[in-house]
């Protein structure tokens, strides 16, 4: 498990900003303004029902203005911290504040498999083989579904993503659904594992991914899962895509502006329909359409730090977005973007850290490239530790005692703390000689083995038979349904 | 004096007001109206298509020049013949049902208008009758579909079928696109075409209109 937290101790651990306080608070009021001067349009009556009652200007049936009042009071019920806990009810992630977990994104339409180095449409089985990897890599800490398989049904392929990742870890999960009914046949699924449903709403297991149209238009599939989810006390994130210089204006501050005002308002609602419903909001602000290719960048620069600062400054915690590329390849380029995004959430806080392992913009996963992203997570890890100054680490007197002409190498001490110190798995630090003696092999090539190792050694915890057996009949019903 | 190589420059640098005196011009002068669209405005956003594909030109400079484009279009509209305006061609484009991506979509459309298309746009969660019935009322020639999930992509094939059983697929060509949509799955279904992006699409829309 992987304790990356910035900011643990005042002064002593790395920690970066962006935004300053009073520049948060400016992007605040500018969602307000946008809630009550534009509004949003929802598509589902519910939540146009809720906020009426509550004192929202309605017109046109739908366009909802929000006064901030509403916003503000629903800070006083939203939790700063969510946890999820692992298949066997154990608490594992307790997100908020500075502290970041890391886990994969979900449905990558293709995989550059690492036996053939081909890429091919993904399948099943290649879920099932990320799961077991991810259950085995240290410091992915959540899973999602990391592959769309395409050799299943396709009205309900989130249900047999769901059983893949139940079945093959028992990392806490995040459930990207189509429609609604999905949804709640995962937590259907969910409420199996861990025993009934207030077992789920007090150890959850799962948490949703939901996604909203723009910042200013919410789906009705989005509101009820929203609705759902809220009155279950289930966590889920609340995620509208207002991208820059498309469906929002192209400058940060303004996308980010209107992404915002449709987060703030999803936020009201999940805790008018329940108080403390678990919300989390995007960890990274200001998606941009790259003008000259139309792909929408994952590994931009500027998208990044100034959303985790928006968030802390709420006080909400956060779905960040990294160790993810454009490239199409597991190249330099993979490396260098997936190490700097992993890098920058680390650095600013973020807490739930999606999309680990994303190549080719979101379209493509790479078992040996989640494999590299481990890596640098180690790395991070032992990077973003404080460091302890006292008399133990100091030891004066032993300076004292073997004087300028001694050496360390038989002390105690040292052998007391060499283990402290950071060593890396994957990244190489032989001598020239010693590389070459191994097989003089790049990066990629020991990821690939390093993947291969894994998949044939590690065994996964697996579902109790009857447990397994009731999960798969809820894909059965689903599928009988069609 | 103005000439057609002034008329593709303004296209070029999406310069609305000198494309509509530069018309104008060309028009006192006795230019045919059918040449100054082909080989003036067509050709300008024939090089504006060219410099977005070696990706020197970005979209939104490329859709200034689209838009500009039309407003030229606008003014040699009353000067062509029937027959030459028909040769533009109308499309009815939409994001599939079940679907609401729409911002690929929407680059298809403004692209195709720059590229001379009258475009009538059904918006996202298109079924597949509401297609039919705009092929219909519309007399079009190009339907152009967009998926962008492979839940919805049936969708394509179920729209196919619906112009099939009302007797109009032979009147149309079909055109599809979207992140998961391949060629080999266009083929499959039966469809003419396939953009791998917005402006690929754009110039297979033009092969049919020349055909
Ligand atoms: C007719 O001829 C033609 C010819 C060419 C055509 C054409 C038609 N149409 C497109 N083209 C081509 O030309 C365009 C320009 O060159 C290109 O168009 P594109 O649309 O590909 O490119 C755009 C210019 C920019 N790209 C995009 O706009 C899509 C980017 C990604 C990240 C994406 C976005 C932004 C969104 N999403 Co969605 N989304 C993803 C996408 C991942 C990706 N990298 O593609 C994808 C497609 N989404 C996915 C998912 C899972 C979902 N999304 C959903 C929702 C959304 C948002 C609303 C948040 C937002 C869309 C906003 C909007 N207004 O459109 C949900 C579905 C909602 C629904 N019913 O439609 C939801 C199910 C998530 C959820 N649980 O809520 C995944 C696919 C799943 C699948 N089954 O196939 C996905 C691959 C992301 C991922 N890796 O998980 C070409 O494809």
């Amino acid at each position: 498990m992987t304790t990356i937290c910035s900011n643990q101790q005042a002064l002593n651990s790395p920690l970066a900003k962006k935004l300053s306080e009073d520049q948060c608070r400016k992007l605040y009021w500018a969602c307000l303004e946008i809630l009550e001067r534009t509004g949003v349009q929802l598509f589902e009556q519910e939540a146009v029902d809720l906020l009426k009652k509550a004192g929202a200007h309605i017109s046109d049936g739908n366009r909802v203005r929000i006064p901030a009042g509403l916003v503000e009071k629903a800070f006083a019920t939203a939790p700063k911290k969510i946890t999820l806990c692992d298949r066997n009810g154990k608490r594992v992630i307790q997100a908020g504040g500075h502290q970041s977990y890391f886990g994969t994104g979900s449905d990558c339409l293709n995989i550059l498999d690492h036996r053939t180095g081909e890429r091919r449409q993904a399948v099943l089985k290649d879920i099932e083989e990320g799961m077991k990897l991810c259950d085995a890599l240290e410091h992915i800490d959540f899973v999602m579904s990391m592959f769309l398989p395409s050799d299943v049904p396709q009205e309900t392929l989130d249900r047999y993503e769901m059983e893949a990742m139940l079945n093959y870890t028992t990392k806490p999960i995040i459930y990207v659904t189509t429609e609604f009914s999905g949804c709640m046949d995962a937590v259907k699924m969910a409420e199996i594992v861990a025993g009934g449903p207030d077992a789920l709403a007090q150890n959850p297991v799962a948490a949703c991914y939901i996604n909203v149209t723009t910042g200013l238009r919410h789906n009705k599939e989005a509101l009820q899962k929203l609705l759902y989810l809220s009155e279950k006390g289930l966590p889920f994130t609340y995620i509208p895509s207002a991208q820059g210089g498309v469906t929002a204006p192209i400058t940060i501050a303004s996308t980010m502006a209107v992404n915002n005002a449709g987060v703030l308002a999803g936020l009201v609602i999940s805790q008018l329909k329940r108080e403390g419903a678990p919300f989390i909001m995007p960890g990274w602000g200001g998606n941009m359409l790259d003008m000259r290719t139309t792909i929408q960048p994952y590994a931009d620069p500027e998208k990044r730090g100034q959303a985790i600062d928006f968030a802390h400054f709420l006080g909400i915690p956060t779905f960040g977005l990294a160790g993810c590329s454009e490239s199409k390849l597991v190249d330099e380029q993979a490396a260098a973007e997936a190490a700097l995004t992993l890098f920058t959430d680390a650095i600013f806080g973020g807490n739930f850290v999606h999309d680990v392992g994303y190549l080719e913009s979101g379209l493509c996963g790479s078992l040996p490239q989640l494999a590299i992203c481990n890596e640098i997570l180690s790395w991070l890890d032992a990077f973003m530790k404080g460091i302890e100054i006292s008399d133990e680490t100091l030891c004066l007197d032993l300076i004292d005692e073997i004087g300028p002409e001694g050496q360390y190498l038989d002390c105690r001490h040292t052998l007391d703390h060499f283990r402290e110190r950071w060593y890396p798995n994957l990244f190489d630090r032989s001598s020239y000689d010693g590389w070459q003696a191994k097989g003089g092999k790049s990066l990629g090539e020991r990821a690939v083995e390093d993947v291969d190792r894994i998949l044939q050694e590690h065994k996964p915890e697996p579902l109790p038979k009857d447990i397994a057996k009731a999960v798969h009949k809820v894909t059965e019903d689903a599928e009988s349904k069609i | 004096m103005a000439n057609l190589q002034d008329l593709t420059e303004a296209v070029i640098k999406g310069d609305e007001d000198k494309i509509k005196l530069t018309i104008l011009e060309l028009l006192n002068a006795g230019t045919p109206a059918k040449e100054i669209m082909d080989d003036g405005l067509i050709a300008g956003m024939n090089i504006v298509g060219g410099k977005m594909e070696t990706e020197e030109m970005f979209i939104p400079e490329v859709l200034m020049s689209a838009k500009a484009m039309s407003a030229g279009v606008e003014i040699l509209k009353p000067q062509l013949t029937d027959e030459e305006n028909a040769a533009s061609g109308t499309m009815i484009l939409g994001t599939v049902q079940g679907d609401l991506h729409d911002i690929g979509k929407n680059l298809v459309k403004m692209l195709m208008e720059g590229a001379g298309f009258s475009v009538i746009d059904l918006g996202t969660d298109v079924p597949p009758a509401a297609f039919v019935d705009a092929i219909k009322e519309h007399n079009a020639d190009i339907v152009a579909m967009s998926a962008l999930l492979t839940t919805t992509m049936p969708k394509m094939k179920e729209t196919m079928e619906a112009m099939e059983n009302a007797g109009i697929r032979d009147q149309v060509k079909v055109l599809v696109g979207g992140a998961p949509v391949t060629e080999n799955y266009a083929d499959e279904i039966g469809a003419d075409g396939y953009g791998y992006d917005a402006g690929s699409a754009v110039r297979i829309a033009k092969e049919y209109m020349t055909n």
